[in-house]
């Protein structure tokens, strides 16, 4: 079961550890500072308060996708490894490894967008690359995707690692999911949690980086030997596999904050349950097979898969986020939780997930779908649970962790005004995109008509002070983190939690 | 009698393979090439390594830490043997068709038997994704490709290949993922040597 002191032994970061987790959250927030400012220069661009042309508007679309998946996925890699490896023993070479390929891919990322004019898209889709039409050229395309194989290696070496870890511990991978105590048995209340939801990830999503490793291959090929003709409908299958899963997987590392600090903060025990290992075994199957959600519209799909995508969409999120929901709120009702930032955020990450995946699901209905998915709507979903849901949980561990400087959990004027911003600023700039679904608004389009920038400019006002937030929150953590660490080990037990930072 | 005690089933195996009512029979449609005899090749490869002398393997273990060089070589090797250029050559050449007989066990079956007791769990993890993903890529491949890639061979074989390359991909995915979640693992075994 997670502890209930504030700051355990266990967690501290000396040495080599703290300097690897640094740079990974440094990174990171530098690097989100930096695609919101991309992502609120083009909401600006459609709602006309800005001169964007069309080619610079794609080029950003695409770095700004890319950008915004790969930091989460780094983010959220490293609240995995912070809790992880406090219950198996996980290698320093390979969590630095996968920071180091990250960057290596970023800058093929980069440089295929700002020197070779890319603008693709972070989905890449077969045979757009190939396409650039006198803006880029199929070079640039390749060095994009090899950004990708690049970052896909980082994240199975740190996955390949974890699962070695982890089967020494546990045997295997089933027995780490808590599948032996599906059908009855006493449950190890000492298995945990963060065991459960990380082996879940590196079974979904090794196979997702496999999926991606088969296809950014073959597009490369298709690049240097146009002869070779891919099955398009193949192609995006594979791409959204991937593409899916590893977006979806970094809700799934970053809900591991949640469940180790919410009952240091409330003070009372999160206990692991039947249900609770249910619905990560269910989730487990049906995050991969989930995909085909995003071709319900390709005419072309066997109709059997897109109703597997119609049933599974409805099923996939709800399991883990029901119990996690419920286990949340059980977990905070009469426990005179002290609001610090990082409790704040981490139920800021329950309501962003909760009310993020109901356009998804919605959006999952293939009647709906037809109407609402090339519209706003779906950038208005991804927004939600991302931003308000994802985004929190890392947030959440960063500020936890800044406090552990003083053994005490932030909670200054400045967060507690930076809190609202952030909240009412996503908020807003979320409904900007989910009225403009509503109005049928359609997405990645560069230039909007004058009927359309309504919720352009709601939305834009939205990103403005989401940005503001952010960039307090990076500066805030950057500085915190480059602290020196707490000379004493953390002994702050529960009733410290109110000192403010 | 395993392959481990008795190396000597790498030279029986090999020899059969070289003579000519076999080779001939093995190379007579591209699938049986490429998924029957090279792999068989490499097997053969595989035992014959147990003749090695040891001072020899131990003076090149600082080269092939955790078994990554010896990986690398044979991966490299067995790129060439991928290649439908390589497959045609081997009928046409007799010199192509020795190289192949050498150099598959040489350098595909001998350096995988060295270097996979010193691969950690991650250094083998990494290579058996990138098997599956490179049978299912050739397949794709094979599949797709416009045009007969072996003058030797007829398309629909190709196709047949492309097919069979898919499932097998598939079922070492599917295998390998039962045994990570059901199996039994000693992740030790695989240690870092």
């Amino acid at each position: 079961m997670a502890s209930l002191t504030m700051y355990p032994d266990d967690e501290r970061l000396a040495g080599g550890t703290r300097t690897a987790f640094n740079l990974y959250i440094i990174t990171a927030v530098a690097l989100f500072v930096l695609m919101m400012l991309v992502g609120l220069t083009m909401r600006m661009a459609q709602a006309k308060w800005l001169d964007v042309p069309p080619d610079l508007f794609y080029e950003l679309l695409s770095m700004h996708g890319a950008g915004m998946v790969g930091t989460m996925a780094l983010v959220t890699t490293a609240v995995m490894w912070f809790f992880l490896r406090k219950y198996v023993r996980l290698h320093l070479w390979a969590f630095v490894a996968n920071y180091v390929l990250f960057l290596l891919g970023a800058l093929c990322i980069i440089v295929s967008i700002f020197v070779g004019g890319y603008g693709a898209l972070w989905t890449f889709l077969y045979p757009l690359p190939v396409h650039g039409v006198g803006m880029w050229t199929g070079d640039w395309s390749a060095l994009f995707l090899v950004g990708y194989l690049l970052i896909g290696v980082g994240s199975l070496l740190f996955y390949l690692d974890a699962a070695a870890a982890i089967i020494k511990v546990h045997g295997n991978l089933g027995r780490a999911l808590g599948l032996q105590w599906l059908f009855g048995g006493t449950i190890d209340q000492n298995h945990p949690k963060a065991v459960v939801a990380s082996t879940m990830v590196i079974i979904a999503n090794s196979l997702g980086i496999l999926a991606g490793a088969v296809v950014l291959v073959m597009s490369l090929i298709n690049i240097f030997y146009p002869q070779v003709v891919l099955n398009a409908l193949v192609a995006k299958n594979l791409i959204y596999w991937f593409g899916h899963m590893y977006i979806n997987a970094t809700i799934y590392m970053g809900v591991i904050a949640v469940y180790e600090l919410l009952p240091r903060y409330t003070g009372k025990p999160y206990p692991i349950s039947r249900p609770f290992l249910w619905s990560w075994a269910v989730s487990t199957v049906f995050v991969v097979i989930v995909f085909p959600h995003h071709l319900l519209m390709d005419f072309a799909q066997p109709r059997w898969l897109a109703i597997v995508g119609q049933v599974v969409s409805w099923g996939a999120g709800f399991p883990v986020f029901l119990v996690t929901a419920y286990g949340a709120l059980t977990n905070i009702y009469h426990s005179n939780i002290r609001w610090t930032m990082p409790s704040r955020l981490m139920i800021l990450s329950m309501f962003g997930w909760a009310a993020g995946i109901v356009p998804a699901i919605l959006d999952g209905t293939i009647r709906i779908n037809s109407v609402m998915h090339n519209t706003q709507w779906v950038p208005g979903h991804f927004h939600f649970y991302i931003l308000l849901g994802v985004l929190a949980m890392a947030l959440a561990l960063m500020f936890h962790e800044i406090g552990s400087r003083a053994n005490a959990p932030p909670n200054s004027g400045t967060d507690r005004l930076g809190f609202p911003v952030y909240l009412v600023g996503g908020l807003i700039f979320v409904f900007g995109f989910l009225d403009g679904g509503r109005v049928s608004v359609p997405r990645r389009m560069a230039e909007h008509l004058q009927a359309w920038t309504f919720t352009d400019k709601i939305g834009s006002v939205g990103a403005i002070l989401v940005v503001l937030a952010m960039l307090y929150f990076a500066i805030r953590i950057i500085v915190g983190l480059l602290k020196p660490p707490s000379p004493s080990p953390g002994v702050a037990g529960v009733g410290t939690t109110n000192a403010a930072g | 009698m395993s392959p481990r005690r008795n190396p000597w089933i790498g030279v029986v195996l090999w020899l059969a393979l070289a003579l000519p009512p076999v080779r001939h029979a093995l190379e007579a449609t591209m699938t049986l090439q490429m998924l029957v005899q090279i792999p068989l090749l490499a097997f053969a490869g595989w035992c014959m390594a147990a003749f090695m002398p040891r001072r020899w393997i131990d003076a090149a273990a600082a080269w092939n830490r955790s078994g990554i060089s010896g990986f690398v070589l044979a991966s490299l090797a067995a790129i060439v043997w991928m290649l439908p250029r390589m497959l045609d050559a081997a009928l046409d050449a007799p010199s192509v068709e020795i190289t192949k007989f050498v150099s598959v066990p040489l350098l595909i079956g001998a350096p995988l038997k060295i270097s996979w007791p010193r691969a950690g769990f991650v250094v083998r993890g990494v290579f058996l994704v990138e098997v599956i993903a490179m049978a299912i890529r050739l397949g794709w491949l094979y599949l797709v490709s416009p045009v007969r890639l072996c003058s030797n061979y007829l398309l629909s074989d190709q196709q047949q290949l492309g097919r069979i390359m898919l499932g097998i991909g598939a079922a070492i995915c599917l295998l390998l993922a039962w045994k990570l979640v059901w199996g039994r693992i000693d992740v030790d075994a695989a240690r870092d040597r």
